[in-house]
């Protein structure tokens, strides 16, 4: 057991650091602008900066215009920016999710005209999976692709589309076959996002901001050749997505929500106000959740160090996420707590929203990626091997589970 | 990094379980409580073994291990709610370091130790003959008086002690003291990663085959979901449990936080382990012959030792706000 680098991992942390520094007026830092993506045109320069450097799609292989680096290689890059300031990477969607996905089942066509546009920058990518009538039940997605000819026909609607206001393209799973059950007759595309028929709405979120989309398609035509994966495979195809998300834990056992060392310091500004035995119930809370905290972050470690060791992430890691959300409801109720009367304001006295805004966030990371629910789901039969939930659409087709109103 | 055990590690925990698992059981829990049977596996046996003196040195006839080697065997004593805690030998180690005639003592199970801190009841005391205590910031070596009381958990040998006649070993003990206490609450987490990790095995497997409304119950989200969170909180244990002993043996400067960080975990998760052990049995867990109150005995005791969790959480608070500001 060891938490120093290792002198390879030591080397390349110090080649980070110095790129960073060299370059730092090409790279977006946070806070200096607006908020992350409100300026596109700097989020891409700093991503194609750091892609320049060798320092993005680290744990890709080579051939695609990745490092063919490690797990840990990837969160040591990620650690130097968080440090150094720079705000994630703009096209992280693409980075973990899509790109992966055109790695194991695209075309050598596709790979080439995709993959190292993506890194850089030059395209951002979106994952179009969830629908107004499928979210954890993805499967029972609606969104109709028909063939014609060489093309497909598309109709139908996404929604909670992350980025894809700013998409250039997008990974996009559709119903071919509705006479089949509901988890065949699924096909994955890349989808063109400014091709005619794509309207992208946003989606204004509880907190005021708009991080995400709603995604309609009318008569989208998609040429057979950016299919990935077989007609009615688009399942599988699905799980390579997934899989990698779950294996893109770069940030594994940072902090969700706020990070403690901010909390730390909010705590430290007011708790000298309070009484004592206020103080004493701030203490204790602070204490349980900085314990949390650090949990939360020995255990990404562990799971950095099963990834370093060639070890696939298993359905283990929603258990960080689980305990991470818990963690961060927490600890953003004390921080707002801590505000006093202006624990009722969106603002405080000098225009400072931060609390009132994650708390207003907070909702939302319990359901995205993953209810609570259906994680503990996961969890709970993969994990410990509990029986799974009786389903009502086994062994039906989808079109029937659609008419016996069960999906 | 590297944040895992090392196979020997694994090799020594794979021993260490076949040990405690053949040498102790809730069935012996339940002995002890039931007609005072002799704690198991015991003091002797546990000297045989040469497990719970692993952090004593060769020298002295130990193991010359790691705290975090020790905290590996503690989850196997932990499991199986063995007796005397490994948590008495650990602290005893850190106590009698450079002593080595006494700590032969202590590895070979000559002398039978025990560590009083102020007032609070004793951990041990009922099968120790020699007390380790603080006076003033000496450490003495004494005999003692022990009045037991009636035990929630009687493999915990808990008693309250007065101190007879005292020699002082050594003067100013206040740092190794710190020590003994911190080692002592890693060691105290490690056994209750145990106990909790068990409990929920126990759990599982009930869910899995009791069946209501014609299924297996463990199908249910209210009951699965219930198991999850606990198995959510054993993984986070697990994480600080290790990264504490690593800490003790390897970097004293995070060694106060991490001891008391896993500390006040531990009292919580063991504790939620074992409620929730009981919920999913419903009437059967609540019974006195299913052995689902073993371990919810040893989670309500535990969480008061070596300080509770909201004393555990007030430090912590207080280091982390000791801390020089981020510039």
């Amino acid at each position: 057991m060891n938490f120093d680098d290792t002198p390879e991992e030591a080397t390349w942390r110090e080649h980070v650091r110095a790129y960073i520094g060299e370059h730092r007026d090409q790279l977006a830092i946070f806070g200096a602008g607006g908020r992350r993506g409100e300026d596109l045109a700097i989020a891409r320069m700093s991503q194609a900066t750091l892609y320049d450097g060798g320092f993005v799609g680290v744990t890709w292989p080579r051939e695609y215009g990745g490092q063919g680096g490690t797990p840990m290689q990837e969160s040591i890059v990620y650690q130097e920016m968080s440090r150094a300031g720079v705000s994630q990477l703009i096209g992280l969607i693409g980075i973990g999710m899509c790109g992966p996905t055109v790695i194991a089942h695209g075309s050598d066509d596709q790979k080439r005209r995709y993959l190292t546009r993506l890194l850089r920058a030059d395209d951002i990518w979106c994952q179009l999976f969830s629908e107004p009538a499928a979210g954890s039940d993805l499967a029972g997605l609606r969104t109709r692709a028909v063939r014609d000819g060489d093309d497909w026909r598309i109709n139908g609607q996404k929604v909670w589309t992350t980025q894809a206001h700013m998409a250039d393209y997008g990974i996009l799973l559709t119903r071919t076959d509705p006479e089949q059950p509901k988890h065949r007759g699924l096909t994955m595309f890349v989808v063109d996002m400014h091709a005619p028929g794509v309207t992208v709405r946003p989606l204004r979120q509880m907190s005021g901001h708009a991080d995400f989309n709603e995604v309609f398609f009318d008569d989208v035509v998609i040429p057979d050749s950016e299919r990935l994966g077989p007609v009615d495979g688009g399942w599988t195809v699905a799980l390579t997505t997934l899989m990698s998300e779950r294996l893109s834990i770069g940030g594994a056992g940072t902090d969700v929500g706020a990070g403690i060392d901010s909390v730390l310091e909010h705590v430290r500004k007011h708790i000298g106000a309070l009484s004592e035995d206020r103080q004493a119930l701030v203490r204790q809370e602070f204490g349980r959740q900085y314990v949390a905290s650090m949990a939360i972050r020995y255990t990404g470690y562990r799971q950095l160090s099963a990834l370093s060791q060639g070890r696939m992430p298993g359905p283990e890691a929603s258990a960080g996420k689980l305990a991470g959300t818990e963690a961060a409801r927490a600890v953003a109720d004390l921080c707002v707590r801590l505000l006093g009367g202006d624990a009722v304001y969106a603002s405080d006295l000098d225009g400072s929203r931060t609390w009132p805004d994650l708390q207003a966030t907070l909702p939302g990371l319990a359901i995205a990626g993953g209810t609570d629910q259906i994680l503990r789901n996961i969890l709970g039969e993969r994990v410990l091997g509990l029986p799974a939930e009786p389903r009502a659409d086994k062994g039906i087709t989808f079109n029937q589970s659609i008419a016996g109103g069960r999906s | 990094m590297n944040f895992d055990l090392s196979p020997e590690q694994r090799a020594l925990a794979e021993a260490a379980a076949a040990f405690f698992t053949a040498s102790a059981s809730p069935a012996n829990a339940r002995s002890t409580l039931e007609d005072g049977t002799p704690i198991a596996p015991g003091r002797a046996a546990l000297a045989e073994t040469g497990f719970a003196a692993i952090t004593v040195p060769d020298a002295a006839g130990g193991g010359g291990g790691t705290v975090l080697d020790l905290a590996v065997v503690a989850e196997q004593a932990g499991r199986v709610l063995a007796g005397p805690s490994i948590v008495t030998a650990a602290r005893a180690a850190v106590l009698l370091a450079g002593d080595d005639e006494r700590l032969s003592a202590l590895a070979s199970g000559r002398t039978s130790f025990a560590v009083v801190d102020g007032v609070s009841p004793v951990l041990d005391a009922t099968t120790a003959e020699v007390f380790l205590a603080l006076r003033g910031d000496a450490l003495v070596y004494a005999s003692g008086e022990v009045t037991e009381r009636a035990p929630i958990d009687p493999t915990r040998g808990l008693g309250d002690v007065v101190l007879g006649e005292a020699t002082v070993l050594v003067e100013d003990a206040r740092d190794r003291w710190t020590r003994s206490v911190q080692v002592g609450q890693i060691i105290l987490a490690a056994e209750g990663l145990g106990t909790a990790a068990r409990a929920l095995e126990i759990g599982v497997e009930y869910a899995k085959q009791r069946s209501a409304f014609g299924r297996a119950i463990g199908s249910y989200q209210a009951v699965k979901h219930a198991l999850v969170d606990v198995y959510v909180g054993v993984e986070q244990l697990r994480s600080l449990v290790w990264f504490a002993a690593w800490a003790a043996d390897e970097s004293p400067d995070e060694l106060a936080m991490a001891a008391l960080a896993a500390k006040g975990l531990a009292a919580g998760v063991v504790e939620r382990a074992a409620e929730t052990l009981i919920q999913v049995h419903g009437g059967i867990g609540f019974t006195w012959e299913h052995d689902a109150h073993l371990y919810w005995r040893r989670s309500k005791v535990d969480r008061f030792l070596l300080g509770d969790d909201v004393a555990a959480f007030d430090a912590v608070a207080r280091l982390a706000l000791a801390e020089p500001a981020a510039v």
